[in-house]
């Protein structure tokens, strides 16, 4: 027995070493940690069970039986993260590149039907130069096994991909079509075609950063929902993000231990400025209704006039989608409504209670949104506010004009509860627009219309716009001091708790894509 | 699992502790979760007092002296070599006060770029001066005090704007 | 005689809870008072009546004399004990009490005054023999004048400035040559700091010690002393531990001294309790240095040693009582050391430690006294003296005393705030305090954060080999996920 557990061990060490000493030092002078490395950070200690370490690939074209690596650049396995089962696969970029054959995909594939059976998070740690050009159509063949799987698990259980290092190619759609995709800054990049084949087919010159690094994805494109400064960063902002959501669609998301005291927060009386046109940051006023230190922002520097992210709420995990006044005075546009629609239906497939803050004057206007299909992206965020099943509340702080009144979970597409500030002004559009089309005649038959129509403002802003004719009809539930509005809202989410909606049995609706 | 670990304990004092020179420790259970220790001779009382395994922080009573003792890994040494910062919560390296007392000068303002070291804020507390110097370099987004100001412990003194 | 059915302590903290406790085993009924800052402090709810005098600094709370008359008049207080520091040598604060009609517990007004000068109060004794450090008692600014004094004297010599304290203005000259560039420094330096250049001359003691003599006198002419105590362990001329009686004291010496201290409190008719400081030099004299005219901080050590209740006989003695112990009553019996317990960072230049009390667990047994003033769970206010308690220990003889108080010190937990705890036990582990030969220049040449560290350094490192071990343990104990 000596001798065999002598062999077992002498190939154990091998396939530890990856793609050898002096490829895991490369890896560490670039900056980035190896496959093993990132596995040991992430989970809890001595939980890893690592699966398929002896595999190797099957393939003898171009003299590849000679290069032989254990693993075959990809470490898969299970264990727990703050004590929570979860599967990942992380590739290990020393051993050809971290590049995809059929065997690699297979163990990749392996932990993704584990990982679904036994309804538990799936996560990638993504750092591969792509396919191994020498498998052929079979690393194509793999791509595609691991694509059918996300969308197989798409809604059953969260999928987190965090590339750290090269995602090129057919590879980049895994992490697309995943829940969440995190990039490191500098050490990583996406695109589906490279620096080089852009510059022979288009003559653009561009670099790997510029084109797909950390940055343009998380500001250009959207791809990115959060970047990290380093790897250890970007494994601990992955364990913070895992503690909002639940295990699989069946469950809740776990609470923290929280002891509530009067929760009031003084602070909220004091953030809407007097000046309907003075912005100010709504993230001051998420700090002040959630759980101290407790948001986690997605998607921070893309379409910045939206905000989503998950909170606490008395040790409740709740998704937030605000408008930010302080960014395009808060409209809401292509990006904006594509970013809030995701994140929207992302909390509704794993059970998450959402809260969306209101301060919206309207929709962009322009020709560059409308020739960009404002019409059908717009109609994105309305139709997942209203498709979604869990525990919806509102609360309107200031603005809540036209169309986008009706679209920011208000209470006819179904949102559960909804409050109102005493600042909030709930109308069709604002008073002086309004005034202008109204009061038209008068105005144009006074003898100082500039006089007339700031007479007409007022007098509008006074009857209109505030909360009351809403609240009145029974559109807003309550009208609220700010300074309670914590309290209000974890006595609504622990009233919501238990809320059963089901939705017409369909196959599945037809979003505006 | 590896075979040297770095330890720190009470933020003081750090020492390198290898798997071996661990196991030439002589120590001997008196109780579940005491021992009595012989080094170089002299006699040691020490027992574990509370230890958070996933923290990797312990708190060990030798004689009669409490001990917080963290522990880091190879992964955490290579890490701290890599030069990564990582920090829990995404919040940044704000100035709070750590005593209540008396501002008697501010030393920058808003949008003023700092390095790690610079003064930020001087308090007066107990008839003592204490100079505030900053954690980091960085940018200030804000300044909540002003000279003559009296401040609470724990009260936020100057905030950083976030690494982007 | 007149009685004292109530007395309202014009202070706060371990003292006013000390001057309480006596004052309710006398059955007398106390009244407290406290700034805003200081509602749940413990010596607020240990006295049957409270009243707020103020915001919490002192200016504004403890040293308003006016309103402090005003309150205890209003709630018919006979006496006002005024503790140490705030108003206790404050002479106009004492007369104002006395005018006020009541009585307080402490001298009178004009010999807290002549006291209260060094020079006002060598002149007073000067007539009374009692021996002094040699050195003149005006300012001079001459340096020819200062150099003919200093050769009179003897070098080493000391410049002093006049007007105040703390090291500032004071400078050793060693030899003549140095006096003129020494003399200009000493008087810049006390400019700058007082805004007064005087400076005088005195000789230098050399391995000086800090020795004083605590004196009880009663209005009928009873002037007793109780011993003494030695308080040479001090850093930034502040008296940290503290112990009765002293090692280096002969029977003999002691009553030369204490006769000494006798006579100083007659010459200026005191009364009450107070304590006469000297100096004591490597050659066994003795020199005055100055009285101080309140109940000390280290008083209990005398009580120890001698069986007394200070507090009491103050109480007695301003009733107009006769001291019912005359000086063949009292001897010295066992050994008693005090620490004093301040809220200082003794590995930073002992600078206040702010913060709140975390822990708090006062040592128990006997004897173990602790004067304390906190509690667990309460913020360091960071208006006054940041002292926690003073530990007190009383065994029959030195070496068994010096155990007592390290291992006081071990049962001693606190957390939350650093304090002159490790300091206290390193001066019991230290051979200079153990054998008796140190003198006030102890911290100065054996004291470092660095030897403070060192000795933890052992037991740290212990500390992480257990942890690791620990941790090891740990590590194999197999972990199922949990959700």
């Amino acid at each position: 027995m000596d001798a065999n557990i002598k062999t077992l061990n002498k190939k154990i060490e091998l396939a530890h070493l990856g793609g050898g000493q002096k490829r895991i030092d490369k890896q560490h002078e670039k900056k980035k940690l190896t496959a093993r490395e990132r596995i040991h950070y992430l989970l809890d200690d001595g939980s890893f069970e690592e699966i398929g370490i002896l595999v190797t690939h099957r393939t003898t074209d171009f003299g590849m039986e000679k290069e032989i690596y254990y693993g075959d650049g990809v470490v898969t396995g299970y264990g727990t993260v703050n004590g929570r089962l979860i599967y990942l696969f992380a590739q290990d970029f020393t051993v050809f590149g971290g590049a995809l054959s059929e065997t690699h995909a297979e163990k990749i594939c392996k932990i993704m039907d584990l990982a679904m059976k036994t309804r538990a998070p799936l996560i990638g740690l993504n750092d591969s130069g792509g396919a191994r050009i020498q498998e052929g159509v079979r690393s194509l063949g793999g791509y595609a096994d691991i694509f059918y799987r996300n969308v197989q698990a798409s809604g059953v259980i969260p999928q987190i991909s965090a590339i750290m290092g090269p995602c090129a190619g057919g590879a980049v759609y895994s992490p697309a079509m995943t829940d969440f995709t995190m990039m490191v800054k500098n050490t990583s990049y996406m695109f589906v075609t490279g620096p080089n084949v852009v510059k022979t087919v288009t003559n653009e010159e561009v670099t790997s950063e510029e084109l797909g690094g950390a940055s343009t994805h998380s500001s250009k494109s959207g791809v990115a929902h959060i970047t990290s400064s380093n790897d250890a960063q970007c494994l601990e902002d992955l364990k913070s993000l895992l503690s909002y959501l639940p295990q699989n669609n069946t469950e809740t998301p776990k609470n923290l231990p929280f002891i509530l005291k009067d929760e009031v927060r003084d602070q909220l009386a004091t953030i809407i400025p007097d000046s309907a046109n003075k912005p100010y940051d709504m993230h001051e006023v998420i700090t002040g209704i959630i759980d101290e230190d407790s948001f986690y922002e997605i998607h921070k520097e893309y379409a910045e006039n939206i905000i989503v992210g998950f909170a606490r709420l008395g040790g409740r995990s709740v998704g937030i989608v605000a408008n930010q006044p302080m960014f395009l005075a808060g409209v809401l546009d292509v990006n904006s409504s594509k970013k809030a629609a995701r994140f929207t239906r992302f909390c509704d497939c794993f059970n998450i209670p959402l809260l969306v803050l209101v301060d919206v004057p309207g929709f962009l206007p322009g020709t560059d949104q409308e020739w960009n299909g404002i019409i059908t992206n717009g109609a994105k965020l309305l139709y997942a506010l209203s498709e979604a099943t869990v525990p919806r509340v509102t609360v309107i702080t200031r603005k809540a004009y036209g169309g986008a009144y009706d679209v920011m979970n208000s209470k006819h597409i179904g949102a559960d509860l909804n409050y109102a500030w005493p600042s909030a002004e709930i109308a069709v559009m604002g008073a002086k627009g309004a005034s202008e089309i109204i009061f038209r005649k008068e105005i144009s038959a006074a003898d100082n219309p500039e006089q007339k129509l700031l007479e007409k403002e007022s007098e509008y802003a006074e009857k209109f716009a505030n909360p009351y004719r809403a609240a009145q009809r029974g559109f807003i539930d309550e009208v609220i001091m700010p300074q309670d509005t914590r309290r209000k809202l974890i006595k609504a989410f622990s009233m919501l708790e238990n809320k059963k909606v089901e939705l017409p049995k369909k196959k599945h609706g037809n979003i505006p894509l | 699992m590896s075979n040297t670990y770095k330890t720190t304990v009470n933020a003081e004092h750090d020492f390198d502790i290898s798997c071996d020179q661990l196991s030439q420790l002589d120590a001997v259970h008196t109780s579940q979760n005491s021992y009595h220790i012989l080094e170089d001779n002299s006699s040691f009382k020490a027992t574990v007092v509370s230890s958070d395994f996933a923290k990797k922080t312990y708190n060990i009573q030798v004689n009669s002296n409490n001990y917080e003792v963290v522990i880091k890994d190879e992964i955490d040494i290579l890490i701290k070599e890599m030069g990564f910062t990582v920090g829990a919560s995404k919040q940044l390296n704000n100035l709070i006060s750590p005593m209540p007392g008396l501002i008697i000068d501010v030393q920058v303002t808003a949008g003023q770029e700092v390095k790690e070291g610079d003064t930020l804020v001087i308090l007066s507390a107990m008839k003592m001066e204490n100079s505030f110097i900053s954690p980091t370099d960085g940018v200030i987004k804000a300044v909540h005090v002003v000279k003559d100001d009296a401040v609470d412990k724990g009260q936020l003194l100057v905030e950083f704007e976030e690494e982007k | 005689m007149k009685t004292i059915k109530k007395i309202l302590i014009a202070n706060r903290g371990e003292i006013a809870i000390r001057v309480i406790r006596t004052a309710k085993k006398m059955g007398i009924k106390t009244v407290a008072i406290y700034a805003t800052v200081d509602r749940n402090a413990p010596h607020v709810r240990y006295a049957d009546e409270a009243v707020c005098v103020g915001n919490a600094p002192s200016s504004e709370s403890y040293l308003r004399g006016g309103k402090i008359i005003e309150v205890a008049q209003k709630l018919k207080v006979d006496a006002i004990h005024p503790g140490y520091g705030f108003l206790s040598e404050n002479s106009a604060f004492a007369k104002a009490v006395t005018q006020a009609q009541m009585i307080f517990i402490g001298p009178e007004a004009h010999a807290i005054e002549i006291m209260g000068s060094k020079l006002a109060a060598k002149e007073a004794v000067k007539a009374y023999d009692i021996p002094m450090v040699p050195g003149i008692d005006e300012a001079i600014t001459d340096v020819e004048k200062a150099k003919a004094i200093a050769a009179k004297i003897g070098y080493p010599i000391l410049i002093k400035a006049s007007a105040g304290g703390g090291g500032k203005g004071m400078r050793v000259v060693e030899k003549d040559s140095e006096l003129a560039s020494q003399m200009s420094t000493a008087i810049s330096e006390a400019t700058a700091a007082f805004g007064d250049g005087s400076v005088f001359i005195e000789k230098y003691v050399a391995s000086p010690r800090h020795i004083e003599i605590q004196v009880m006198a009663d209005n009928h002419g009873n002037v007793i002393h109780l011993f003494e105590r030695e308080c040479s362990i001090q850093r930034r001329h502040q008296k940290v531990v503290e112990e009765a009686p002293s090692v280096v004291l002969t029977p003999q010496l002691r009553e030369e001294m204490g006769q000494a201290a006798i006579k100083v409190a007659k010459a200026c008719n005191y009364r009450g309790a107070g304590t006469v400081e000297f100096l004591l030099d490597d050659q066994l004299n003795f020199y005055f240095l100055e009285m101080n005219t309140r109940l000390q901080v280290e008083h209990p050590v005398t009580e120890l040693i001698s069986g007394t209740d200070l507090v009491e006989l103050q109480i007695r003695v301003a009733r107009g009582e006769q001291l019912s112990i005359a000086q063949e009553d009292l001897s010295i019996k066992g050994h008693a050391l005090e620490l004093r317990v301040y809220a200082e960072d003794p590995l930073n230049d002992f600078l206040p430690s702010v913060g709140n009390l975390s822990t708090y667990i006062l040592p128990e047994g006997p004897g173990i006294r602790v004067d304390n003033g906190f509690e667990q769970g309460m913020d360091i206010p960071i208006y006054y003296d940041p002292m926690l308690s003073k530990l007190i220990v009383y065994a029959p003889t030195r070496e068994e005393a010096i155990e007592l108080l390290s291992k006081a010190i071990d049962d001693y937990k606190i957390e939350g705030v650093q304090t002159t705890l490790p300091f206290g036990k390193f001066v019991c582990e230290h051979d200079a305090f153990r054998s008796g030969n140190f003198d006030t220049h102890f911290v100065k040449n054996y004291y470092s954060p660095e030897a403070l560290k060192e000795g933890f350094k052992e037991e740290a490192r212990i500390a992480a080999l257990i942890a690791l071990k620990q941790h090891i343990k740990e590590q194999h104990i197999l972990r199922l996920p949990t959700v």
